[in-house]
């Protein structure tokens, strides 16, 4: 039996998901249309209410409704300092954690030279733009520590470098209350190779 | 019991890896016995997998997985240690000895001499020796595995080198002495002196170390059947960016 076309192009729409295969996607179409109208019809407003006013952040490049983002817009934060990370949920995790107060860039991705996303597939460009707009003196990377963030790390401090803005990248070692004992063994090695030096 | 296909205590290295599913990743390897194979590395990302800190490139780990078809699934990976995480250009060089592994060999091909390589590349990325002597002696390896060993000692007549003449090299087949002949297209010229060098496996001198990258480039050119490199071209944008 074949589907009536509206059927059938919801439920290729709906594939587009990741880990949505066919299967999957028919199931959630027909559970939207059976069991939930009301939710369906949610899912559709709220759709195309993101898609048509969320934008990026014009300095920070995160996902926001207005020009500036509530982070940048803030004047009570440092202006001096810029931290960059890769995805919106970072900052979350940054914000969260009360311990920064400057601004951000996101960069919306990191580079992945073995799935062939390059620098030019990222915010490098607005990046470079907003970091040497003449207020920051401070980049931190924050770059996730994965070899794909090391590498977009890496990428970012080329461009940046010898260009009077000060580059920090944000330390990495055993984890706060973490025991010799039960931590994973590379980072540990890592933590001997990074240690710091205590002597003045 | 024991379950089908089990592979245990096998050195090996992760090339890449992916998210799969909610919380699981899939991994690609380079294994010293079994070649290049996927596994599944169930639950490797929830927040408190172990598998996190060791499942990274460019570790030396011992891997025991099991399974029968193509996709197979990791049991356990050992941190076996002795090479810092790579950072900076010397990551990026790694890169590109995993894309030159990923797009050049065949899954399930197993090439000891060619792990004994990229083992060798490894640690002499971490321990921070001449970047271009390392990929070079690589990029020979694996070329040497794909079956395309190189002869540096003899011409096309079966003549010793001359170190005091010029040789033409030609994508496939061997030097030819130049001599006035007419070069043939798709080929490097390249003193008789640094083939030597190369014969002797001495990459001490920069011309060498110059010449080979040509060789090496023009060889694995045609194994990729001119398929663009993502690594090569991000060292291209980054250099050509800080200029």
């Amino acid at each position: 039996m074949k589907n009536p076309p509206s059927l059938d192009q919801l439920i290729s729409a709906l594939k587009v998901l990741p880990g949505v295969g066919p299967k999957s996607a028919q199931r959630m179409a027909y559970h939207l249309l059976q069991r939930d109208k009301a939710g369906a019809d949610k899912l559709a407003r709220a759709l195309d209410r993101a898609l048509t006013q969320l934008t990026h952040c014009e300095r920070c490049n995160t996902f926001s409704e207005t020009t500036l983002c509530n982070v940048c817009a803030d004047e009570k934060r440092r202006q001096d300092t810029l931290m960059v990370v890769e995805m919106p949920a970072d900052l979350a995790n940054l914000e969260q954690s009360q311990c920064y107060d400057g601004l951000y860039f996101v960069l919306m991705g990191r580079v992945s030279p073995m799935e062939g996303i390059g620098p030019n597939d990222i915010a490098l460009a607005k990046l470079i733009t907003r970091a040497l707009d003449g207020t920051v003196e401070e980049v931190i990377i924050a770059t996730n520590f994965t070899a794909e963030g090391e590498a977009t790390a890496h990428v970012i401090s080329e461009l940046l470098k010898d260009k009077g803005v000060k580059l920090t990248r944000i330390a990495r070692g055993l984890p706060v209350g973490g025991e010799l004992e039960y931590v994973d063994l590379g980072t540990l090695a890592q933590a001997v190779y990074e240690r710091r030096s205590l002597s003045r | 019991m024991s379950q089908p296909g089990k592979i245990d205590r096998q050195p090996g290295y992760v090339l890449m890896s992916q998210p799969w599913r909610e919380t699981s990743l899939l991994i690609e390897v380079l294994t010293r016995d079994h070649g290049r194979l996927t596994l599944i590395a169930r639950s490797a990302r929830r927040p408190q997998s172990t598998l996190r800190g060791v499942l990274m490139p460019f570790a030396p780990l011992e891997l025991a997985w099991f399974g029968k078809t193509e996709l197979r699934t990791l049991h356990a990976a050992d941190w076996q240690g002795g090479v810092p995480q790579l950072s900076g250009l010397t990551l990026l060089s790694g890169f590109y000895l995993n894309e030159l592994v990923v797009k050049l060999t065949a899954r399930d091909d197993p090439h000891p001499a060619l792990y004994f390589a990229y083992d060798r590349a490894v640690r002499a990325l971490g321990a921070g020796e001449e970047l271009s002597t390392v990929l070079r002696r690589f990029e020979l390896a694996l070329l040497a595995s794909l079956g395309y060993t190189p002869t540096f000692d003899r011409d096309v007549d079966g003549r010793a080198i001359d170190a005091e003449q010029g040789y033409a090299c030609p994508s496939d087949g061997l030097p030819e002495l130049l001599n006035g002949r007419t070069v043939v297209a798709e080929s490097e010229i390249v003193p008789g002196a640094v083939l030597l060098a190369l014969a002797a496996d001495d990459f001490s001198e920069p011309l060498t170390r110059r010449c080979a990258r040509r060789l090496t480039r023009l060889w694995l050119n045609k194994q990729l059947f001119d398929c663009r490199l993502a690594t090569r071209e991000l060292l291209q944008t980054i250099n050509g960016l800080s200029d």
